[in-house]
């Protein structure tokens, strides 16, 4: 192509990119309002718990020993779940809640990273050892859900999931001790 | 018969004549399709993702 049909096209092609570039820039602003809004007025944020734990003794005293992982019922009716995500599985497999309530759930990892998320719902963390990583959520419907490792942790990496098992509340009963396990089906 | 290179592959040899008038004609249009489809999968893309923040996202709840 000669210098002048460069000359002749050359203001129209930069004024389609340049009308180009606002266009995206307008709806790159307007996604970032919207997240930030949301972020503001509803609470929607990642989850950021930061809080540490040591992952080499994770499994022999305190909040993540064997007898303390699964669900427990608090006295004032708080739901917790206590799991261990470790290559790899989950522990406990099966993890019971009730609908319709607001439950914690809290997971940590004495090796590597693993991360998870429950289908059908937001919860979506990565599961890093020396932390202890906390969601919340409200499970709306009852049934199995899947809760596979989503962060690559080794060769076994995809047979690591769990199941979340949400009862209904008339179902969701806890023991003497405030422990409630899955029903056996 | 030797084998000639295509203008395109030696800035040395001469380029084809360009015809003004056609070229001008493709230039009316082209920018148009191309922003036209450019748009259309933008538009799409950000359709989507604003119906599974709206209507899928935002009703699951926070989980923070």
């Amino acid at each position: 192509m000669s210098e002048a049909h460069t000359d002749i096209h050359e203001p129209r092609i930069l004024a389609t990119e340049l009308l180009w570039a606002f266009g995206v820039g307008i709806l790159v602003a307007a996604t970032l309002t919207m997240i930030v809004f949301t972020a503001l007025t509803r609470g929607i944020n990642p989850p950021s718990n930061v809080e540490r734990i040591d992952p080499k003794t994770l499994h022999l005293s305190g909040e993540f020993a064997e007898h303390n992982l699964g669900t427990t019922v608090a006295p004032d009716g708080s739901v917790t779940v206590r799991a261990i995500a470790t290559q790899f599985m989950f522990a406990p497999r099966c993890m019971a809640v009730p609908q319709g309530r607001r439950v914690t759930l809290r997971f940590s990892s004495p090796d590597v990273i693993h991360g998870l998320l429950i289908t059908g719902t937001n919860v979506n963390t990565m599961v890093v050892p020396g932390f202890v990583s906390q969601v919340h959520t409200e499970f709306t419907s009852t049934g199995d859900l899947l809760m596979p490792c989503h962060e690559y942790c080794g060769l076994g990496h995809s047979e690591m999931w769990a199941t979340v098992q949400v009862l209904p509340e008339q179902d969701f009963k806890p023991g003497p001790d405030g422990r409630v396990s899955c029903a056996q089906r | 018969m030797s084998i000639q290179p295509a203008p395109a592959d030696s800035s040395s040899e001469p380029a084809d004549d360009v015809d003004a008038e056609a070229l001008a004609a493709a230039m009316r249009v082209v920018p148009l399709g191309a922003g036209v489809l450019a748009g259309g999968a933008v538009a799409l893309l950000v359709l989507g993702y604003l119906a599974v923040y709206l209507l899928v996202f935002l009703p699951r709840g926070t989980v923070g």
